[in-house]
C-alpha cells in the first residue's frame, strides 16, 4: 500500500524554504536584479541587500559583519577554510588535527592535503561520538597549524567541545604559540543551537543556508579578523578578495532572512523539535526491541535521533518507510553509493550489523505531534516485516 | 533512486518469505564485499521445485532478488532452474542500476549452491544404497 501522506524527517539533509524567506528573496529574482559591484542605483540596491544579509548572518553567530564571507555552501566553506588557511600557514607547519567523524567535504579536503605532504591526526570519538579535550592536547605538535573539529555531527548530532578546544588554543597562544588556528564546521549546528564565535573561540566557522530554511546554493564562512586565508577563486574583488565571482544575491538575501528568523525563533524551534524527538525516542524504545540509540544522549542536537535496528539493513528500512510516506536517511553503504558503511557509526565502535542498521530521523520546526504518532505507528510494522525476512533475526529468535 | 514498479511491488509484498520446515535443500550465501546474505530453501517433488522460500539480509535489491528468485524457480525442474542466470532475475525486475547487479548475482549463486547440495545429497543417498 502506497500512502499519500508525506512526513519529512530528514531536516539534517535539507530543510524546506520558509515562505517568509522565499518572500524576502523574490524581489531579488525580479525587479532588484542589480550586480552589487555596479555603481548605479540597481547595483547599490543589491549592495545594500548584500550587506544587510551579512549583518543578519553575523548576528546569528555573534560575529562582526566584516567577518562573514558568502560562498556557495558548506562544502565550499570547508574547502576555503582548510585549503585557504593551510596555504597561508604552511611555512609554520604542515600538521592538522581533526576528528574521525567529520563531514565528507572536510574528510575530502584533509585527504587531498595529505597527498600534498600534510599530516593529519584524526581524533577518536569513543562510544559517545564526542572528541576528548585531552586527546586534542596530546595530538598537538610544534608543527600543528590547524585544529578542525565540527561543532555538531551530521549523522548522530553529537555536539563537540569546541569552546574547550577554543580555550586550549587561547592558552597555547598565551604561551607564545602564534600559528595555531581553530576551524569548526557549524553547518549542522547553525540555527539549531545558540552559537557565539567569541564563546567558541574559533577562528573559522562554516555555515550552510539550506540547513535553516533557506534555499540550497548559499553558504558562509566566518573568518575572524586578522586570520589570513589564500583565496581559492581569483579574478575578482568580491568578498574582500577571498571569493571572486558575482555574489548570488537572491540566495544571500534568503540566507540573511533565514538567519534573522533562526536567531529570533531559536529557543522556540529547539524546544519544539526536542519535545518531538524525545517523544519519538521514548516511543521507539517502548515499541521496538533490539535497538541502539547512537551518540551521547545529552550532548547532541535537539532535533535528531540516530537509531540502529538490529538484524536489518538501513536502506531496506528507508525504502519501507518511504513507501509509507516517511522520509528519513541512512548512512548504510548501499545508499551512500559506496560499499563502506558509515564511518561515523563505525567510529562509535559499533559492529557491522549495527552500523548497517543505523537510521537518522531529523525533525524540523514544521513537524507536528501527529507526525510522531504516525511514525510510531508505522515504524514498528516496517521493522518487524524486515526482521521477519532476515536470516539474522530468525536465527536469533530460534535461540 | 528510480526503482521499477516490479521492484516496489516486491519490496512492499515479498513473495515466499520464510523457511521450509521439511526442505529438500537449503543454501545460504553471503556477498563477501558488502555482507548481504540470502537464504534459500527448496522442496522438491521428484525433480520439480514445488516450494521455494527465501530470507534475506541486506539492501533492498537483495531482498527483492530473493523474492523474485522464488517466483522464477517455482514449478521448474532442477535442470531448468540450473539454467537461470542473473539476467533472468534482472529481467523479471525490469532491470536494476548496474551497481546493484550484485544482488541478482547473489540470488543466482544461492540457487546454484542449493542445487549443488541436492546433487550432493542425491549422490550420498545413491552411495548408501550401493
Amino acid at each position: 500500500m502506497v500512502t499519500s501522506r508525506r512526513i519529512y524527517l530528514d531536516h539534517s539533509a535539507t530543510t524546506p524554504v520558509d515562505p517568509r524567506v522565499a518572500g524576502a528573496m523574490i524581489p531579488y529574482l525580479t525587479e532588484k536584479f542589480g550586480n552589487p559591484s555596479s555603481v548605479h542605483h540597481f547595483g547599490q540596491e543589491a549592495r545594500a541587500a548584500l550587506e544587510r544579509s551579512r549583518r543578519q548572518v553575523a548576528n546569528l553567530i555573534g560575529a562582526r559583519p566584516n567577518e562573514i564571507l558568502f560562498l556557495s555552501g558548506g562544502t565550499e566553506a570547508n574547502n576555503l577554510a582548510l585549503r585557504g588557511l593551510c596555504e597561508a600557514a604552511e611555512s609554520y607547519g604542515r600538521h592538522i588535527v581533526t576528528s574521525a567523524i567529520e563531514h565528507s567535504s572536510l574528510r575530502g579536503v584533509c585527504e587531498t592535503l595529505e597527498k600534498r605532504g600534510w599530516e593529519v591526526t584524526r581524533l577518536p570519538v569513543y562510544n559517545t561520538g564526542i572528541v576528548e579535550l585531552d586527546d586534542v592536547r596530546t595530538a598537538l605538535r610544534p608543527d600543528t597549524v590547524l585544529i578542525s573539529v565540527m561543532l555538531a555531527n551530521n549523522e548522530i548530532g553529537t555536539i563537540q567541545p569546541i569552546s574547550e578546544i577554543g580555550s586550549l588554543v587561547r592558552e597555547e597562544r598565551a604561551r607564545g604559540r602564534r600559528h595555531l588556528w581553530l576551524h569548526t564546521d557549524a553547518v549542522q549546528a547553525a540555527g539549531r543551537i545558540a552559537i557565539d564565535v567569541e564563546v567558541l573561540g574559533c577562528d573559522l566557522a562554516s555555515l550552510s543556508s539550506h540547513k535553516f530554511y533557506a534555499p540550497k546554493g548559499t553558504g558562509a564562512l566566518y573568518v575572524r579578523r586578522g586570520v589570513r586565508l589564500v583565496s581559492q577563486s581569483v579574478g575578482g574583488h568580491q568578498e574582500r578578495e577571498k571569493r571572486a565571482g558575482t555574489e548570488g544575491i537572491p540566495g544571500i538575501v534568503a540566507m540573511g532572512a533565514a538567519a534573522k528568523l533562526a536567531a529570533e525563533e531559536l529557543a522556540e524551534r529547539a524546544a519544539h523539535v526536542r519535545t518531538l524527538r524525545d517523544k519519538f525516542e521514548a516511543g521507539v524504545s517502548q515499541r521496538i526491541k533490539d535497538i541502539v540509540i547512537n551518540g551521547d544522549h545529552e550532548r547532541r542536537l535537539p532535533h535528531l535521533a540516530n537509531i540502529s535496528f538490529r538484524f536489518i539493513e538501513g536502506e531496506g528500512l528507508l525504502i519501507g518507510l518511504d513507501l509509507q510516506g516517511i522520509a528519513v536517511s541512512t548512512g548504510s553503504a548501499c545508499s551512500s553509493g559506496t560499499l563502506e558503511p558509515s564511518p561515523v557509526i563505525l567510529a562509535l565502535g559499533r559492529n557491522d550489523e549495527l552500523t548497517r542498521g543505523a537510521i537518522r530521523f531529523s525533525f524540523g520546526k514544521d513537524n507536528s505531534d501527529a507526525d510522531v504518532d504516525y511514525v510510531l505507528e508505522v515504524l514498528p510494522r516496517v521493522v518487524q516485516k524486515l526482521r521477519n525476512l532476515s536470516p539474522l533475526y530468525t536465527r536469533a529468535a530460534a535461540k | 533512486m528510480a526503482y521499477s514498479q516490479a521492484f516496489k511491488d516486491h519490496i512492499s509484498n515479498p513473495r515466499n518469505s520464510g523457511q521450509i520446515a521439511d526442505a529438500t535443500a537449503v543454501a545460504e550465501e553471503t556477498n563477501p564485499v558488502c555482507g548481504d546474505r540470502l537464504r534459500l530453501s527448496l522442496r522438491l517433488d521428484a525433480d520439480r521445485i514445488e516450494q521455494a522460500k527465501f530470507l534475506a539480509y541486506g539492501c533492498p535489491p537483495t531482498l527483492v532478488c530473493g523474492s523474485v528468485l522464488t517466483e522464477l524457480v517455482l514449478g521448474k525442474t532442477i535442470a531448468q532452474a540450473s539454467l537461470l542466470t542473473r539476467n533472468d532475475v534482472l529481467d523479471a525486475l525490469g532491470g536494476l542500476p548496474s551497481r546493484k547487479h550484485h544482488a541478482a548475482a547473489l540470488a543466482i549463486e544461492t540457487l546454484h549452491a542449493a542445487i549443488r547440495s541436492i546433487a550432493a545429497n542425491h549422490r550420498s543417498l545413491t552411495h548408501v544404497k550401493d
